[in-house]
């Protein structure tokens, strides 16, 4: 048995009868039920603080053996006169139904509250990092290819890739650059021992322009991505070995026009839309007219700055209109056909859009630097 | 090539200050990188390109300049005051070899006291980065640096018979030159001689004994042409390149040698006094009519799709020297699409020989801003590479297994390379490399992950998984021909997961490498494994791998190697932790993923539960779990679904020589759920097959 709480008084109202009590008139039962219930208002105040003591509070009033409800039952209801009985049964129920709604509202608080405590005891420290799994990343040079294939796949270019290791032809002679052409001082070259016909490492992706020709008729529309080697004394931007992706289109319509469309599709696509083209006449064997294509300082936006030394723009590759010499090596007709070709430094285009500082972040696959670029 | 903007104001009457003069020049072919301040004014630094010896002077860029801005171009008219004797009494030349020496003026200049140079050329040779040597050389480096054309003088008293022979250099012949230096020469050298020896390279350098020095008197003044290819071997022969030889490889101007020589006269001997002989002594044995090109507006408009006014295309050919005539009939028709201009080849401009050179000219001055940017309308789909879908789905998988990409160059030191070459194969080898340690094309996509994993742990990165697809090389033993071979190459070290407040750590082991390499092979349909490998992985723990469902050949199926690297070659490379690496060829791995990919079908997913027994198993040393595999579906137990290995182990209870081995067999029915009996059965005949195949014995548990 629970201790006794003091929530009834000893000997109350509601162990005697209401005849004991004097109780005959409906209006005497009224009071009598309303002194109850408001004798519970007070108590269940008072206890609903500590769980145990409601716990105590709730048998006190509801238990079925000696609860006052059901005290109420045996003493003023059982025993009433038939003529009181109607309004005790009401009163009765009256009070039932306020007692019921109360502990139903109290017990839907505390258990709130209970939860709420769990809760806060189990709550997690959010601040502590969950269990990564280590994921890899992709290297720069490739994210960047990919995008640049992805811009040129857009507007009709296929990828077509070539040799690293190839003929003198090939890179020099039929790109319009014979032995002793000053332009090759720009393309110092490793060459291969012991093969056929001096081989080469190629120091641009352009003999795929001529591989490629040879063996469709046009339209051609092709990018050439892959590695490229250049006899140079390695520093901060020079490497002796870099990336590039070669582009040419060739038609029966193509023009300067179409070469410059295309020149600026892809500054914005690749350098946002604000970024502005601009072509200086420049030279190449291959080419002609030919073009350095400058886009606009990515870092001042053109105001001028000291990465572009005070030009606003910075070059980003060198192109043109195929040179029809080249044409001739490849059995097309150059009076019919004309075109157009870029070739662009990968690495250089990488570096600049995310600002690595020198060439050799690139080679060294140093993991800390693998890691910025996700 | 430094351009002095005082000295172009001789020739061009240009107003617009020095640095937009430069954004002009760059914006029309003639990039100028940086405009500086020097005593005798801005100087702009120009990048001449290859194809444009004339702009190797400032007459010749102050010619671009007039074309620019539509000004006049100052003619050049040197009248030197010359004496009744004539050059031609005083000297004789003689060129013994026309395809090297296409002219050679020689002019006479006597009593000419030399000495230093006056102030304005002094300060003007500074500003252009030459040193002042004396009047007369630095007279004829001034001219060279106006007109182009590079001039030497000789001190005639020095050249034996006082005259001139221009011939190949003779076998065995050396030349004291003006850099102190003695050099040998060839016969497909030209030099110029005088009676006795050579006296200078042609077009690259004098000779020290006809030098002129401040006790000249008479000098022979040379302005001559020489063959740009000559030129250019001989001083790439003999390692000598001077601002003679630059210009004449690139081409001189031949019309110019007169005219330079003359003007050069003058100078001298306005700064050093002196008496001009009468006349040129001129040997011209390579005179060309210039060569007529046509320019139809009709090309111009197929290169460049978008039209110039006939005004500015005569504008501009006019100004650059090409004498453009209207040939067409509609004469007098204005911009008429069948116009065709007869223009004709400036000396100056042997680059200019066909009609699309003369659509560059037109549109370098127009402007390339000019003309209109449009997109060309596709014909064709746009293809990705054959096996880029393939590559795609490899590169995002080895990506997700927590691999890190790099990218390698892929010369390398040839001893490194050596040690994971296959002997038969015979290495792409330079024969001039830069560096002995990236002297030879890698045999192996091993020897750049080493030293990529090396770099990272000598910078303190000690957990690391790398990968690279890259390509290996060699010569084909048979053709000779080089062979480039695609690879996926894998590396791992360190730890295969850090210790953190849920997990304790572990290191990378083979077995990470294996399932690393077999959800790889998942979609290639897997990898069949077969214990051995190359010397330079560790006995035990290396691995031949090919794809197992396939119906190449054997040869073709052949996939590479993956495993622990040997510990000798690990001491050799001086890493200290245990190195995972595999080396697997694309070109039969991406041709696998897509044969995977093109059979793959949805299989139903059972509606019946699946059901797994464990047994443990105590066999001998040496049994392979592929044989417990093996033994139990050699039952042909169709409701049998998986053999997976639950527990290994050795030691404690279990015999020397023997070990411990959980099996869990997992069944399965398409069309029924198993009952108790059925279990029972399989079991029991698992049970029979291992002990009476495998010796295994059922440990109680």
């Amino acid at each position: 048995m629970p201790p006794r709480l003091k929530t009834v008084p000893d000997k109350w109202i509601v162990e005697q009868t209401l005849a004991d009590l004097g109780d005959t008139t409906p209006e005497r039962v009224e009071a009598r039920f309303a002194e109850v219930r408001q004798r519970f208002d007070e108590q269940s105040a008072i206890h609903s603080a500590d769980p145990e003591t409601w716990r105590t509070f709730v048998v006190a009033w509801t238990g079925r053996k000696s609860g006052v409800l059901s005290l109420i039952t045996d003493h003023w209801l059982k025993p009433a006169s038939p003529e009181l009985k109607r309004a005790v049964g009401q009163e009765l129920n009256k009070l039932k139904a306020h007692i019921e709604a109360v502990l139903e509202q109290k017990r839907i608080e505390i258990e709130a509250a209970a939860e709420r405590a769990a809760q806060a005891r189990e709550r997690i420290d959010l601040s502590l990092p969950g269990i990564e799994r280590a994921t890899g990343t992709r290297h720069l040079i490739r994210q960047t290819f990919e995008e640049l294939e992805r811009i040129f796949l857009a507007i009709g270019f296929s990828v077509v890739q070539g040799p690293e290791i190839e003929s003198p032809y090939y890179n020099f002679e039929a790109l319009n650059i014979p032995e002793h052409h000053p332009a090759r001082d720009n393309m110092d070259t490793f060459y291969i021992e012991g093969t056929r016909g001096g081989r080469l490492l190629r120091t641009h992706t352009s003999p795929m322009q001529i591989r490629t020709m040879e063996k469709q008729p046009p339209p051609v529309r092709i990018i050439v991505p892959g590695k490229v080697y250049r006899r140079d004394n390695p520093d901060a931007t020079h490497g002796y070995m870099f990336h590039q992706i070669e582009g040419l289109a060739v038609d029966t319509d193509i023009t300067f026009c179409d070469f410059k469309g295309t020149v600026e599709y892809f500054v914005r696509e690749f350098l946002g839309p604000k970024a502005k083209t601009r072509l200086r006449p420049s030279y190449f064997p291959f080419t002609e007219p030919s073009a350095e294509v400058d886009a606009t300082c990515h870092v001042c936006g053109g105001s001028g700055c000291r990465v572009c030394k005070f030009s606003g723009w910075i070059e980003l590759f060198g192109a043109g209109m195929v040179d029809p010499a080249v044409y001739g090596f490849v059995k097309y007709d150059a009076k019919k056909l004309s075109g157009f070709a870029f070739g662009m430094g990968v690495d250089r285009l990488a570096m600049m859009k995310y600002g690595v500082s020198e060439l050799p972040l690139l080679y060294q696959n140093d993991v800390r630097f693998l890691r910025q670029f996700p | 090539m430094k351009i002095l903007y005082k000295w172009l104001k001789e020739f061009v009457d240009v107003t617009a200050p020095a640095p937009e003069l430069g954004l002009r020049l760059s914006l029309a072919g003639n990039a100028i990188d940086s405009v500086e301040e020097f005593i005798a004014g801005p100087v702009l630094d120009a990048e001449v390109t290859a194809n444009r010896p004339d702009c190797l002077g400032h007459y010749g860029m102050a010619r671009e300049i007039a074309a620019i801005y539509r000004l006049p171009l100052k003619a050049l008219q040197p009248k030197p005051k010359e004496s009744s004797e004539k050059a031609v009494d005083a000297t004789r030349v003689e060129i013994d070899c026309p395809e090297l020496c296409g002219r050679y003026t020689a002019r006479i200049l006597r009593g000419v006291k030399v000495q230093p140079s006056p102030d304005w050329l002094r300060q003007r040779l500074e500003a252009i980065g030459q040193n002042s040597i004396n009047n007369v050389v630095d007279v004829t480096n001034y001219v060279m640096f106006e007109l182009g054309q590079p001039l030497h003088a000789f001190d005639l008293d020095k050249l034996a018979e006082r005259r001139i022979i221009v011939r190949r250099a003779r076998p065995g012949e050396t030349i004291h030159t003006l850099d102190g230096a003695r050099r040998p020469l060839a016969p497909d050298m030209c030099v110029i001689a005088d009676a006795a020896r050579a006296v200078a390279i042609a077009g690259v350098m004098g000779g020290t004994e006809s030098e002129i020095g401040f006790s000249s008197r008479d000098i022979l003044l040379e302005s001559a042409w020489f063959d740009p290819i000559s030129v250019r071997r001989t001083s790439k022969a003999l390692g000598l390149r001077t601002e003679a030889s630059y210009r004449f490889e690139r081409g001189a101007d031949p019309e110019m040698a007169e005219m330079a020589s003359r003007r050069a006269a003058e100078l001298i001997q306005q700064l050093g006094g002196g008496e001009i002989l009468a006349g040129v002594v001129d040997v011209y044995p390579r005179r060309k009519p210039p060569l007529v090109i046509e320019l139809a507006r009709t090309e111009l408009l197929r290169v460049m799709g978008a039209d110039v006014p006939d005004r500015d295309i005569e504008e501009i050919l006019g100004a650059l020297g090409f004498h453009p005539v209207r040939k067409d009939a509609e004469r007098g028709t204005p911009d008429s699409p069948a116009v065709v201009w007869a223009c004709r080849q400036p000396s100056w401009r042997h680059d200019v020989t066909r009609e699309v050179d003369l659509v560059e000219e037109v549109a370098r001055h127009f402007g390339y801003d000019k003309f209109p940017p449009r997109l060309p309308p596709a014909k064709q789909p746009a293809h990705r590479l054959p096996h880029a879908g393939a590559l795609g789905l490899l590169c995002e998988r080895v990506v997700a297994l927590g691999y890190q990409e790099i990218v390698e160059i892929p010369l390398v030191d040839p001893q490194r390379d050596a040690l994971f070459r296959p002997e038969e194969r015979i290495p792409a080898v330079i024969s001039n490399p830069l560096a002995e340690d990236a002297s030879v094309m890698r045999s192996s996509g091993i020897v750049s992950m080493l030293g990529a994993l090396e770099w990272n742990l000598n910078h303190g990165q000690r957990n690391l998984r790398l990968f690279e697809i890259g390509k290996t090389y060699e010569i084909n033993a048979q053709g000779g021909e080089p062979v480039e071979t695609p690879v996926l190459t894998l590396g791992a070290t360190g730890l295969a997961r850090e210790k953190t407040i849920y997990e304790a750590l572990r290191e990378f082991g083979f077995a990470d490498l294996k399932g690393d390499l077999d959800s790889l092979g998942d979609l290639a349909g897997g990898l069949a494994w077969q214990a051995d490998g190359p010397a330079w992985l560790a006995a035990g723990r290396a691995a031949r791998i090919s794809l197992a469902q396939s119906a190449a050949e054997k040869e073709a199926r052949a996939l590479g190697v993956a495993g622990q690297l040997a510990r000798k070659i690990a001491e050799q490379l001086k890493l200290r932790q245990d190195v995972f690496v595999a080396e697997v060829r694309l070109d039969p791995f991406l041709a696998g993923i897509e044969a995977a990919r093109a059979v793959r079908r949805f299989a139903p997913i059972p509606r019946y539960p699946a059901v797994e027994r464990d047994f443990s198993l105590v066999l001998a040393d040496g049994v392979t779990f592929a044989e417990v595999d093996a033994a139990i579906r050699a039952l042909g137990i169709a409701e049998l679904r998986r053999v997976e290995p639950a527990d290994l182990f050795r030691g404690g209870q279990i015999p020397a020589g023997r070990f411990s081995l959980m099996i869990r067999v997992t069944f399965q029915s398409a069309e029924t759920t198993l009952t108790e009996a059925q279990l029972a059965d399989f079991s029991s005949r698992i049970i029979a097959a291992l002990e009476q195949r495998l010796g295994a014995t059922l440990r109680a548990s």
